[in-house]
């Protein structure tokens, strides 16, 4: 195979070692270069992915992508768990952000809302009630770091390759089988009137779902209540 | 490569991404909370790919499934903490290395290195000052250790 | 006047009843007023088991009752002979044509309609030999059961100990009343059970313990003969009924099965199984007898038995439960007739027994020892009555039940009076001299002894009597009579030395300087009430009940209306009472009493030192050891029988685990070992669960993929 993908096979294995350099291991050194490496890493990506649209739009995408992605890196390798916890909630405002991009307002504003308004406080919750410190051996001492680095490196290759398998021209999805029109999305999942048309389908063809659901959510509350209840002996 | 492809491409790949991380921080993380972030991570990066798909079919089921995903990570995150407080309520870590008593019987642990010594670890020093007032009667160790944050 | 029906079935369920109640409310409600149901409902038993024989006497007075005279035309029934009614309750079990119809039987020549037709009736039966036993059970019972709220007043095991009494009575008055092998066989057992309970009551003490598993497993030997008796039975016969089934139909009587001590196999002897088969027969229920009743050699278990309560002691293990041997043999009296063999066997057994027990009697020092050995002695009297096999030998045999019954529960229970005073001592060498602080026990005491020792006029005279009579005339008669001869002689000398050894219990402890144990502390007195009221009643019974019966012959009278019984009667014209042997007889055993009685006195009354000199004298030829060491009984089954058991079964323990075990072991070692090359996964390490899960995940990509 002469049309081997260098950049993209070059930006994971990159990725994968700046991963590596940042997650702790007990000591500082080297996390400098592993940012630099996973933004080399990342960019390198990024050059390989097909444009969206015009330049507003390629833009907003990419910088919404960025700020997922980066948040999402030093949300994993933050020593202290707080910081940990507060990148993450600025991955999930990226991913509400993406969300939006495409179309799906509702569950943009149900992110930021569930996710980062009440599950992430949660979490901090937990954490200031657990760990005022955050200085112990185990945030600080990652369990086989390099292993851990290695396999994430061989899924997301392997995902990727996937993608692109697909969507290359002799791809599964060549010639864009099934590929709505600007017509068909603004009378569907486009449509103006998207909350209205969510609601109508949550509670239509989903009525029994989302019973259940609330049925779920009760049961954990009610669970989870009677194991933190219970009295340490 | 037409917009919506493109799109696609370029959503399950970001979540690809997301999911590869989180995945990398479950394994390597042995905080409990921030295993469970990564957890809820590699969901997020299921999520975007979901809406990405049901964009580019037209329907609204990826949309619905986030919505449900959402909720259950709710009750998961309920339920997580409320085990992760009574752990360490029990252990007084959130170390997931620690509960590997649960292990099989006559098998070896895994063994903790030594923490190598850290530049930013070292107590930091208090500001030397003149004496104001009568001196505050607090224990020896209080007085060496100063948290950084 | 309740009918004869429902007095047979609240005789047997005022027990059960009683019994049920104090093991439920018992631990919490009655406690120390747990007597209460128990003495009541033993008392009004006692009181329809008499109206029960009142009813009986009329009927035998009053005969020919219309059903049976309408059926007597039918099959080959003739005019039914005795006095017997059968209650079928409800059927237990049914197997109809269990067995094939055999070609050649020995025992029927034609088939009934249900020959072979597998059934367990609950059926209760009526009849004189049973009445007397139930009289005789529940009379024995009441007194008991008075004396022991005295007796057992403090023990913590209170309840526990009224519930068995209650169980006892319920499952000895079902044993005399039922009509079927089958279900004589379970409360066979069952009596067997309580004895079982009774003698470990107090189970913590380990020789009680023990001993209540010695009588259990001696038991078991015995009960195993009585199973394979009453399968031979079966196959024999084809029924296991006593009573003959007959069913109405179409204004006709038709019977259905033929009893095997039915009247139809009664009124036809030729039905009944003759030669080596009925010799079988009779000797494996004999088994069965020696086992309950203690017959050489499965004697054993009785004075090991005495670790009991005395009031046990009094009325299982020498009134009632060990005379259901004599009772069973006594019911199957006709089976035992049709086999001259059996009949030698049983008298052979109970003669040696009767010396047996007496020659140990004589060296024993423990007071109950000494009466537990008296018992055997006189249970073998009971079965030699019975090997005479005449309607004569019956009677005395049964005769001599009920008056043992008396004096020996009387004897029981006045050891017990005095073990009470003397704070649960009762060797006779730690105690003596007892007559002025137990007057009452004293006198009623020397009554059961004059009764046992059978001095004139008391109840013992009379019906050791009987039975030396009916020996002496079945010796007269032809067929085994040398056996017959040696066995008057045995008993005769038995005689001697029963005068010996109960006087010399009684000497030694009423007699001589007065010695308390220091165990007795502030208990050495008489009795209460509760406890002297029925020994005063018992030696009522004692003295007078031998001569009443005597005279007005009422007790054989009685008895001989009994199917059974009336047919040995039939069968075999009974020699003619010869005046001047009877009185040779009695002249004759009345002085062997009197020597007996001369030599306890000599030996025990004043000075002990003649005793001592005279038991080693004995000594040298070894026979005090051998009677003071009970013929060695115990030593011997252990040497023979238990150790080389014991032998077995470590062996089979070892067999057991080493290789059957180890080959299990093996069988488990091989997963262990495969598991354990997998064991290192579970290293209890989240994370690498989690990179499992990886791996699974990316083997399913690449499946994918490529």
């Amino acid at each position: 195979m002469n049309d081997l993908p260098i950049i993209p096979i070059l930006a994971t294995l990159l990725g994968g070692l700046a991963f590596w350099l940042m997650l702790p291991r007990g000591t500082a050194r080297g996390r400098g270069v592993g940012a630099l490496a996973m933004a080399m890493a990342l960019g390198l990506a990024g050059s390989q992915m097909p444009r969206v649209g015009d330049w507003l739009d390629n833009s907003v995408f990419f910088i919404l992508a960025a700020v997922t992605i980066v948040s999402a890196v030093a949300a994993v390798t933050f020593r202290n768990p707080v910081y940990c916890a507060i990148w993450f909630g600025q991955m999930l405002l990226g991913t509400a952000g993406l969300f939006l991009f495409t179309g799906a307002q509702f569950l943009a504003v149900a992110t930021t809302v569930v996710y980062a308004g009440a599950i992430l406080v949660t979490f901090l919750f937990v954490l200031m009630l657990a760990q005022p410190e955050g200085k112990a051996a185990y945030d600080r001492v990652s369990w086989e770091a390099m292993l851990a680095a290695a396999t994430g490196v061989v899924v997301v290759a392997a995902l990727s390759m996937i993608i692109g398998r697909t969507f290359a021209p002799e791809g599964a999805l060549y010639p864009w089988l099934g590929m709505p029109t600007s017509q068909q999305l603004a009378a569907n999942v486009l449509t103006p009137a998207h909350v209205a048309r969510l609601g109508g389908e949550l509670f239509g063809r989903y009525l029994i779902a989302i019973e259940v659901a609330g049925v779920l959510l009760l049961v954990a509350l009610v669970g989870a209540a009677v194991i933190i209840g219970r009295e340490k002996r | 490569m037409p917009y919506e492809v493109a799109l696609l491409n370029n959503y399950l790949l970001v979540g690809a991404a997301l999911f590869g991380i989180g995945l990398v921080g479950f394994v390597s993380r042995r905080n409990l909370i921030v295993m469970f972030l990564s957890a809820e991570m590699m969901l997020q990066g299921v999520s975007l790919s979901l809406v990405a798909w049901g964009r580019f079919h037209n329907d609204f089921g990826g949309q619905l499934l986030v919505l449900f995903i959402i909720a259950v990570a709710a009750c998961e995150a309920a339920v997580a903490l409320a085990m992760i407080t009574m752990l360490f309520r029990r252990s007084g870590k959130l170390d997931a290395a620690h509960w590997q008593t649960l292990r099989e019987a006559n098998q070896p642990r895994f063994h903790e290195e030594p923490l190598p010594e850290e530049f930013g670890d070292q107590p930091l020093p208090w500001p030397r000052l003149t004496p104001a007032g009568i001196q505050p009667d607090v224990p020896r160790e209080k007085i060496d250790y100063r948290p950084k944050v | 006047m309740p009918d004869i029906r429902t007095l047979l079935i609240l005789i047997p369920a005022l027990p059960l009843a009683a019994s049920l109640t104090t093991a439920l409310l018992g631990p919490r409600l009655l406690r120390t007023r747990s007597h209460l149901p128990a003495v009541a409902a033993i008392a009004l038993s006692f009181l329809a088991s008499v109206l029960l024989v009142f009813q009986v006497q009329r009927a035998i007075d009053q005969p020919a009752a219309p059903a049976a005279e309408h059926r007597a035309g039918q099959g080959r029934a003739a005019q039914p002979i005795g006095f017997e009614r059968v209650y079928t309750l409800w059927s237990w079990a049914q197997v109809d044509q269990a067995m094939p119809w055999p070609d050649q039987n020995a025992a029927d020549t034609y088939q009934p309609a249900s020959w072979g037709n597998f059934r367990i009736d609950i059926a209760l039966r009526v009849d004189p030999l049973t009445a007397a036993m139930l009289v005789i059970v529940t009379c024995i019972s009441t007194l008991v059961a008075v004396y022991s709220i005295g007796y057992m007043h403090d023990d913590p095991g209170y309840w526990r100990f009224f519930s068995y009494i209650s169980l006892f009575v319920f499952s000895m008055t079902m044993l005399v009343a039922s009509s079927n092998f089958v279900l004589l066989y379970v409360f066979w057992e069952l009596v067997g059970l309580c004895s079982y309970l009774l003698i470990g009551f107090w189970f913590e003490k380990p020789a009680a313990a023990a001993a209540g598993k010695k009588a259990f497993l001696v038991n078991r030997i015995g009960d195993f003969g009585f199973a394979l008796g009453v399968f031979l039975l079966w196959t024999t016969y084809g029924t296991l009924d006593f009573h003959d089934t007959w069913i109405h139909f179409h204004h006709t009587w038709i019977q259905t099965s033929i009893g095997v001590l039915g009247q139809t196999r009664l009124a036809h002897p030729e039905m009944f199984a003759s030669g080596g088969l009925a010799t079988a027969i009779a000797l494996l229920l004999m088994l069965g007898a020696c086992g309950k009743s203690a017959q050489f050699p499965l004697h054993v278990w009785l004075p090991d038995a005495m670790e009991g309560p005395t009031p046990v002691s009094a009325l299982i293990h020498a009134a009632t439960m060990v005379t259901a041997g004599v009772y069973m043999v006594a019911r199957c009296m006709p089976l035992f007739a049709a086999s001259q063999t059996a009949l030698v066997v049983v008298g052979t057994l109970g003669g040696i027994t009767a010396l047996l027990g007496a020659i140990t009697a004589i060296t024993q020092t423990d007071l109950k020892r000494i009466l537990a050995y008296s018992t055997i002695s006189h249970l073998g009297y009971m079965f030699v009555g019975l090997s005479v096999g005449t309607l004569a030998g019956v009677v005395a045999g049964m005769f001599h039940l009920m008056t043992h019954a008396f004096f020996k529960s009387l004897l029981f229970l006045g050891a017990g009076s005095v073990m009470h005073a003397m704070g649960g001592v009762i060797d006779t060498r730690q105690f003596g001299g007892l007559r002025r602080r137990m007057p009452i026990t004293h006198w009623t005491f020397l009554i059961g002894c004059l009764a046992m020792a059978g001095v004139f006029p008391f109840a013992g005279f009379w019906s050791k009597d009987a039975i030396l009579l009916a020996l002496h005339q079945r010796a007269s008669l032809g067929g085994g009579a040398a056996v017959y001869q040696g066995l008057y002689l045995s008993v005769m000398l038995g005689v001697v030395l029963l005068a010996v050894y109960t006087f010399r219990a009684f000497f030694l402890t009423f007699y001589g300087p007065e010695r308390i144990p220091p165990e007795a502390g502030h208990h050495a007195h008489e009795s209460p009430i509760t406890m002297t009221g029925p020994l005063m009643l018992l030696a009522c019974g004692a003295f007078g009940l031998g001569a009443y019966f005597e005279w007005t012959h009422g007790f054989e009278h009685f008895l001989a209306a009994t199917p059974s019984l009336a047919y040995l009667g039939q069968r075999a014209a009974e020699p003619a009472g010869e005046a001047g042997a009877h009185w040779g007889v009695a002249v004759l055993s009345t002085v062997m009493v009197v020597i007996g009685l001369a030599i306890a006195a000599v030996l025990y009354l004043g000075s002990r030192e003649q005793a001592r000199r005279l038991a080693r004298l004995m000594n040298v030829f070894g026979l005090y050891s051998l009677s003071y060491g009970k013929f060695f009984f115990d030593e011997i089954y252990q040497a023979l029988i238990i150790a080389p058991l014991v032998g077995l079964a470590r062996l089979c323990a070892w067999f057991d685990q080493w290789l059957i075990d180890g080959l299990v072991d093996a069988g488990g070692a091989l997963p262990k070992w495969l598991g354990g090359g997998f064991r290192p996964a579970q290293n209890g390490l989240v994370q690498f669960y989690a990179l499992a899960m990886v791996l699974g995940l990316l083997v399913l990509m690449g499946a994918l993929v490529f």
